[in-house]
């Protein structure tokens, strides 16, 4: 049945389809390697069929089980099915600047073929442990909530997470705004299983905003990877990897800060569960993959800053049923450095970006890295809003004039910042009308500390709201006086 | 959804807040009752002396006593503030107690020297906190507060008036109109400027029954009965503050437990909710799990 024929060419034949998976029985002397690409490609009775696949099982009897990284529709049993002998290789290299991709690599931007020097294959070791790099510096954003409460370590991972609706996309486009029109390196974005139209408008976007005063445009810098809703399991469980293939060349070879952004990377483990018990594995906590820690490992570990060059990544995390307590955002959690949290309650209070002041935490928020002042206002904040939340139910029983003097402090104090973590953003100057702030650090540091001493008071809590520095709380403050 | 324990937690203690507040109710709905029959009882007496003061204003006499004037150069105000001792009252001392900071401000504006009592563990410590310095704190009057206890009070602003020691007192406090309504007041009580406060009093007192002879003179009643009158008056304050304290306390307490009893039906909903979910998922797992090593 199976023949490595004359060509050198290893060919087997279609034994079964399982819905995005199948399995193809080779010779028993030349099985395909474990994540080997194997390529289908006939027409039937009119029908063409151009397909690849991934080998993941070796089921005995020259019978190996892959996952389909395209749609199985038309897919039929004795289809001939071609090992390519080496996994999914996607061109790499100042060529992808400016492209959009597939996983496979293909350009889908409709601009003709890419002329890549190199092809790497997408799994890959991670960086030994001697070759990583230990330096920590914080990463600036101009995000008031970020830099102060949850600051990003340059070369480091961030995660955005959060339940539907809560703006998770919106923070990602803010920061590829913020951090890649003033980034001198190399960014390649993935889209992983969302929506389609929101990668078409950051890829519309990024043709229009310039880098700095350079005059080029940010997409020159960027590459772009897709597999998004529509895709299959298969290619929405690659899509990560071929895009972190792309950055790591950058990392490896020109030795400049990289940024990866992922949108979403939740999207990977679903894809994985969704294949995971077609492929015969049995579910393990809330039907997840029994193999999800290992799967987001294996990625994760990958995404690393080495003595050759930075990574610097930001990924969404969908939290399904805001529970974060669910395996997949749990898993993805304990790999980052720095930690966003969104929460439904505040973005119901309309103020945006929905931080959680308290459930987002980074690595870095210490002493030795950000300076003993920036970490005891940071914790001064936190300190007042935690207590304001214990507060909650008292105030909600017995009305807040049953507080103690100092509790109604805090408790006033604790509602301006609420609302002073709001920012207006650049991206959503065109809804909100009000142009997009970015505070610097020290602005930001100053701004809490005066309101926890009590400076700001006396301006009502709605002056608080969307601006940058306190001093702009102010002047809003004055406006809203002078309307009434 | 969030963890069935962790809700479970919070609803056992906000059944616990709500125990509380539902004692408090009651306990307040019947201190309220003891509180109201003090005030009527008063009210019979300090009408009557009102009557008599009446009567007097009746003679066309020229009423005239130190205590009535107010003085040309004034140069030290006091002001006493009635709160009450014990919280969970709702707003009844908040309202007090900005009502006494604002006529304070005016108060030192106007005069040299302000001075500041208090009476209620709740206001002492609401103008320590305001760094503000006290003259006087009292803690003993409770929701009956006796006339003995003050009397001392009243006869020492009496001294204190009479040598000049200060030129005006106010008293801020809640004016207990009906159950319905609670007001906080500011009332100045020296100089009592006219002894008959409004007209309808004088008609109600002078109903009487032709003319009354004064005896040995009216003089010499008229310096029995205007310090009598501060006295009953300020007697009546600290009355008015305590069953007002009394009904503050019934109706918070009351809306205390109606919010707590939303808030259960609210958690147990939330509750039961994320527990048959968990239920359901383990559920799902066992039978996946089943299912998964049939094949």
């Amino acid at each position: 049945m199976a023949t490595a024929t004359e060509t050198g060419k290893n060919i087997g034949h279609i034994t079964q389809v399982i819905g995005s998976t199948f399995d193809v029985e080779f010779s028993e002397t030349h099985l395909p390697a474990i994540y080997n690409a194997v390529k289908i490609q006939s027409s039937h009775k009119g029908i063409s069929i151009s397909l690849s696949g991934e080998v993941q099982q070796h089921l005995g009897g020259g019978r190996v089980r892959c996952v389909a990284l395209g749609s199985t529709d038309g897919m039929m049993r004795g289809q001939e099915c071609i090992d390519t002998g080496a996994p999914v290789s996607v061109p790499v290299g100042e060529a992808t600047l400016g492209r959009v991709f597939n996983l496979n690599g293909e350009p889908v931007d409709g601009r003709g073929p890419v002329e890549a020097q190199e092809h790497w294959p997408i799994h890959r070791p991670a960086p030994p442990v001697s070759e990583l790099s230990t330096s920590t510096e914080l990463f600036e954003t101009g995000i008031k909530v970020i830099d102060l409460l949850t600051p990003f370590v340059r070369g480091g991972k961030a995660g955005l997470f959060g339940g539907a609706g809560l703006g998770k996309t919106v923070i990602l486009t803010e920061l590829i705004a913020r951090i890649a029109s003033s980034h001198g390196g190399y960014s390649v974005f993935a889209g992983v299983g969302e929506r389609t139209r929101e990668g078409t408008d950051l890829w519309l976007e990024m043709q229009e905003t310039e880098i700095g005063q350079t005059g080029r445009k940010v997409i020159e810098q960027t590459c772009m990877v897709f597999g998004q809703m529509n895709e299959p399991p298969g290619a929405r469980l690659r899509v990560a990897l071929s895009a972190l293939t792309m950055a790591e060349y950058f990392r490896d070879t020109t030795g400049k800060d990289t940024l990866l952004f992922v949108d979403n990377i939740f999207r990977f483990s679903q894809a994985g569960s969704e294949v995971s018990a077609l492929l015969g594995r049995m579910p393990s906590a809330v039907g997840y993959q029994p193999t999800l820690a290992t799967e987001m490992g294996a990625l994760q570990e990958r995404i690393a800053s080495t003595d050759k060059g930075a990574i610097t990544s930001v990924q969404a995390v969908y939290v399904p049923a805001d529970d974060p307590t669910d395996p997949a955002p749990a898993t993805a959690f304990g790999q980052l450095d720095a930690f966003l949290y969104l929460e439904r309650s505040i973005s119901e209070k309309g103020i945006y970006p929905a931080v959680d002041p308290l459930a987002s935490s980074s690595r870095i928020l210490d002493p030795q890295y950000v300076g003993e002042r920036h970490y005891r206002i940071a914790r001064r904040v936190q300190t007042i809003l935690q207590r304001y939340r214990e507060l909650q139910d008292i105030i909600a029983i017995l009305g807040v004039d049953e507080l103690s003097e100092e509790d109604r402090q805090v408790v006033h104090r604790a509602r301006r910042i609420e609302r002073f973590l709001s920012q207006p953003f650049l991206v959503a100057e065109v809804f909100t009308g009000k142009p997009g702030e970015i505070t610097p650090l020290e602005d930001t540091i100053r701004s809490f500390e005066e309101i926890c001493d009590g400076k700001w008071d006396h301006l009502p809590e709605q002056a608080f709201m969307y601006v940058g520095p306190v001093e702009q709380a102010e002047e809003q403050a004055k406006k809203m006086e002078a309307n009434a | 959804m969030a963890n069935a324990r962790a809700l479970d937690k919070r609803r056992k203690s906000i059944k616990n807040i709500r125990k509380i507040t539902r004692t408090m109710e009651l306990i307040a709905t019947a201190r309220f009752k003891q509180a109201m029959d003090r005030a009527s009882a008063a009210t019979a007496y300090t009408n009557r002396v009102t009557g008599l003061v009446a009567n007097l204003a009746n003679t066309g006499m020229q009423l005239s006593h130190p205590l009535l004037e107010s003085r040309d150069n004034p140069r030290t105000s006091l002001q006493l503030v009635l709160t009450s001792n014990r919280g969970l009252c709702g707003g009844y001392n908040g309202n007090v107690l900005r009502m006494a900071s604002d006529n304070q401000q005016q108060l030192s504006d106007e005069y040299p020297t302000s001075l500041l009592e208090v009476s209620g563990k709740r206001g002492v410590t609401y103008f320590e906190n305001r760094q503000t310095a006290l003259a006087e704190a009292f803690l003993q009057f409770e929701d009956k507060p006796k006339y003995e206890e003050v009397e001392r009070i009243a006869d020492r602003y009496l001294d204190a008036y009479a040598t000049g020691i200060i030129d005006r007192l106010d008293v801020c406090y809640t004016k207990f109109s009906s159950i319905a309504r609670q007001e906080a007041t500011v009332e100045t009580l020296l100089p009592l400027g006219t002894l008959v406060d409004d007209p309808s009093d004088l008609a109600t007192g002078s109903e009487g029954q032709g003319e009354i002879e004064f005896l040995p003179s009216a003089e010499s009643i008229l310096q029995e009965v205007v310090p009598m009158s501060f006295k009953v008056k300020l007697f009546k304050c600290f009355l008015d503050a305590a069953v007002s304290e009394q009904v503050a306390r019934m109706v918070a307490m009351k809306s205390a437990t109606e919010n707590a009893d939303e808030l259960i039906r609210e958690l147990s909903m939330t509750y039961n909710r994320a527990r048959q979910g968990q239920i359901t998922g383990e559920l799902l797992e066992v039978m996946g799990g089943v299912e998964a090593l049939k094949n």
